[in-house]
């Protein structure tokens, strides 16, 4: 099938178009110089073309995500999905797999990443994949706290970690190194949190410095195309925004080596509002997003991505039970807590932001303070959904940082007094313009991620994920910016028509992106005299059974890395 | 106008009704009525097939359901404005997050009546089944203002979550009545079931008759006679009178602000 899409005016920052009147051609699913005269034309006169949007990170499979629907019927409620021909629907913060594809389609997003999959429970994140349409997926497996991670670390022997590193993300067919709570999950394990980067955990007596930093160097061994994805300690605590600093910089001198891909950076932040707070308790709670946007101004090491809350009822979950377990206390809602054996953990608690509080008015000023102070070409689009907001309002933040007006309205009529009072938003002049949008939901998160080679641009042989938006590129009326983003004109996912005017008009199943990555033989023989032990020993299930196996997704997108060099 | 809607026949599976409220149907003639499309189980069918039809003047919006079933569900839900009259008994769902208007049962009432309720006032002169004036299943923001009176008897976890309003239930009621009360009123004056005001952490429940028994995480403040209970300071505060031991709780939550009044003549052995 080919399509021509004619008259658009197209933003792709990487490959510098910054609204140029220019048609899209398209050939089997991928975007091609020219096209026949058979090519099916469609005039988009006066709307914004984009790549097709990417998550860098969100919660949309596993274990937690669905621990979550189960204990909350009450969400499930709250909206429903029934179109004919479609698969029904139900859930606001936490959708359906089906729902969960069609509203991302929905808003020209084409890609998205779970961003927690215990490597023990990575079949269930790739079963509900099979059942996610209309979106590339991959997930980030949890090494944060495993234990053979932190015993190959604390003996300082990176050989066998990388290998063991790469052994697990071919069995989990993960994409990235996810850390989450370094060494602090595992405190959890003893009814116990760390406190800070240097703050040691029992029995394994392994500081988050330790392990940040020494997974670093195990993903630039190994060349995978995705940074570290970190979640630094101290997760919601006010005063936390020195230990996100600290963080950042402990492993500011090892070089990016990635073996795919065109990644310049070595580590990424994940939800840098929840690690932006100042002041010493929720009493004296401030905002220090302009802070921490200058510290990321001048590295040159780090992308982050916000964790925007958008003032919602939502459920957050992590793999960071510990602070899971603060917040159930905080509310005294109900609370799922997990623990899996020699990995992770994880909590479930229901949460309502709402914008008369005023902690949570901050929270949301915080976000926006991130976003408007830091170097648009470092900072990704995410409300690390659920946790922050559903993603389905991504359309109201890109009105918030497009349209002074808006944000101003928020924050004089909507919210607490304190936002203003205990953040820089109301000073920021700063209206975000339709090419930086392009930037933070396609540009950035494509390269961040490793895939700018074949996805987030609309160059000659990337894969044709396109959006389609009805607006105006100098549009400033903020209820036209949050429709028009919120419901594509067109979105096309691989070359086909999968959205049209708002509406899901063909079901389409995406890839599934992992990591294949190949390692010496010698070193993997010695890794399994270890590993063949650790089954045996401590797991409950045995090393055969542990692998995902090859049918669990519609098809598999591999990349294939070549770490034979490591020994 | 006032819609009078008579049952033809019993029926056995079950209809909802939320389509059809006093406020909507003002401006429809009989015809318009008829054809308002409804769910019988898993069918769609329409309100002239199962119900006759009848619209007479009135000075308020109004509907009333002649020769009822309980299988009648979802009467009044999300209704604001107007009277809606049950002759006989109304099915599950009663007055489903209604927000302002009045609704009587002349009958029993189904399980979930009044769930979610936001204003208005719901009168059920037979018997209350489970959940009166609960919340939506895993919910924790139950009935938050109104009033639902019961002349009869209810059944357990009645006011769950409930945040704000008035229960008052004139015959007796079963367990957990007011289970995880974060404010409002609760007042039972025949006997209640165990464990009454589990997890509650604001809010109060009088009972006038005989309790089951107080939960161990209860505290005992003393007896007062003829309180003015306040559930915030600012409250005019409603009296009730009587002999009563007072507890608060519920002492499993940090910080309660819960009250119980449970009636000193109705219980004479409770403190021994």
């Amino acid at each position: 099938m080919e399509y021509i899409i004619k008259n658009g005016i197209v933003f792709d920052p990487l490959n510098n178009i910054d609204g140029e009147k220019m048609d899209i051609c398209v050939r089997d699913g991928v975007i091609v110089e020219s096209v026949s005269n058979e090519a099916k034309e469609i005039d988009v006169s006066g709307c914004v073309v984009m790549p097709g949007g990417i998550d860098p990170h969100t919660h949309i499979a596993g274990p937690k995500v669905n621990t979550g629907r189960i204990m909350r019927p009450e969400d499930s409620y709250l909206d429903i999905y029934n179109k004919k021909g479609f698969k029904i629907g139900t859930g606001f913060s936490i959708p359906t797999t089906y729902k969960t594809g069609y509203e991302y389609s929905e808003m020209g997003y084409t890609t998205a990443f779970e961003a927690a999959m215990p490597p023990l429970k990575a079949k269930h994140v790739h079963e509900e994949f099979v059942d996610t349409p209309q979106v590339d997926k991959g997930a980030l497996t949890l090494f944060g706290n495993n234990w053979i991670v932190m015993d190959y670390l604390k003996e300082g022997n990176y050989e066998l970690c990388a290998a063991y590193v790469a052994w697990v993300l071919n069995a989990s067919k993960g994409f990235a190194i996810k850390i989450v709570n370094p060494g602090g999950t595992e405190a959890w394990g003893w009814g116990k949190n760390v406190h800070g980067l240097d703050d040691p955990n029992p029995y394994f007596n392994i500081t988050g410095r330790e392990i940040v930093r020494g997974l670093t160097i195990v993903n630039e061994m190994l060349g995978l195309p995705h940074s570290v994805h970190v979640h630094p300690n101290d997760l919601g605590h006010p005063g936390n925004w020195k230990t996100t600093i600290e963080t950042m910089d402990c492993a500011k001198d090892i070089e990016p080596k990635p073996k795919y891909g065109k990644r310049e950076t070595i580590y990424h932040n994940a939800h840098l509002q929840f690690h932006s707070y100042g002041g010493t308790s929720w009493r004296d709670f401030e905002s220090r997003g302009v802070e921490i946007a200058e510290h990321i101004n001048k590295s040159n090491h780090i992308t982050i991505d916000v964790g925007q809350i958008t003032l919602d009822e939502t459920t957050t979950m992590t793999a960071d039970g510990p602070m899971e377990y603060d917040l159930h206390m905080s509310t005294g809602n109900k609370w799922a807590n997990c623990d899996v054996e020699l990995e992770t953990g994880s909590g479930v608690v229901p949460f309502h932001y709402s914008p008369k509080g005023p902690v949570y008015s901050v929270q949301w000023a915080i976000g926006l303070d991130i976003f408007l102070n830091t170097d648009t070409d470092k900072v990704l689009l995410t409300t690390d959904h659920p946790n922050g907001g559903p993603f389905i309002r991504y359309s109201r933040i890109i009105a918030w940082l497009m349209s002074k007006k808006y944000r101003d309205y928020w924050l004089n009529e909507k919210v607490h007094k304190w936002a203003k009072a205990r953040s820089s938003v109301g000073d920021c002049d700063k209206e975000y313009t339709m090419y930086e949008v392009a930037k933070i939901s396609r540009a950035n998160p494509a390269k961040a991620l490793g895939l700018s080679l074949e996805r987030g641009h609309l160059g000659v042989g990337a894969i044709a994920d396109i959006a389609v938006y009805d607006i105006d590129p100098e549009e400033k009326d903020a209820n036209t910016i949050e429709k028009a983003f919120r419901y594509a004109k067109y979105t096309f996912k691989n070359g086909k028509m999968v959205v049209k005017d708002g509406s899901v008009v063909k079901e389409v199943f995406g890839d599934t992106i992992h990591v294949n990555v190949k390692i010496n033989e010698e070193l993997e023989k010695e890794l399994m005299k270890d590993l063949k032990e650790r089954f045996k020993r401590d797991y409950t299930i045995q090393m055969d059974n542990y692998p995902v196996p090859n049918e669990l997704a519609r098809s598999w997108r591999s990349i294939n890395i070549d770490a034979t060099d490591i020994s | 106008m006032e819609l009078i809607l008579t049952l033809k026949e019993d029926i056995t599976v079950p209809v909802e009704l939320d389509a059809i409220l006093p406020e909507k149907i003002q401006d429809m003639s009989e015809e318009d009525i008829k054809n308002i499309e409804i769910p019988q189980g898993r069918a769609r069918i329409k309100i002239g097939d199962i119900f006759d039809v009848e619209l007479k003047d009135s000075e308020i919006p109004k509907m009333t359901v002649k020769n009822s079933s309980a299988k009648l569900k979802r009467i009044g839900e999300g209704m604001t404005t107007g009277e809606i009259v049950v002759e006989g008994d109304a099915g599950m769902h009663l007055g489903v997050e209604m927000k302002g208007g009045k609704i009587v049962v002349n009958g029993n009432a189904d399980n979930w009546a009044g769930q979610g309720m936001k204003g208005g006032e719901i009168i059920i002169k037979g018997n209350a089944e489970d959940y009166l004036g609960s919340t939506y299943r895993g919910g924790y923001k139950g009935m938050s203002g109104g009033t639902l009176i019961v002349e009869g008897d209810a059944g357990h976890e009645i006011g769950e979550h409930m945040t704000n309003g008035v229960i008052h239930v004139k015959g007796s009621a079963k367990s957990l009545t007011g289970i995880h009360l974060s404010g409002g009123i609760i007042i039972i004056d025949g006997d209640v079931g165990d464990r009454i005001g589990g997890e509650m952490i604001k809010g109060a429940i009088v009972v006038k008759g005989k309790v089951g028994n107080v939960l161990p995480t209860f505290k005992f403040e003393g007896i007062v006679e003829d309180p003015v209970i306040k559930i915030r300071k600012k409250d005019e505060g409603v009296k009730v009178e009587g002999k009563f031991y007072k507890y608060s709780g519920d002492y499993c939550l940090t910080k309660p602000k819960g009250q119980l009044y449970i009636s000193v003549d109705s219980n004479p052995d409770l403190r021994k």
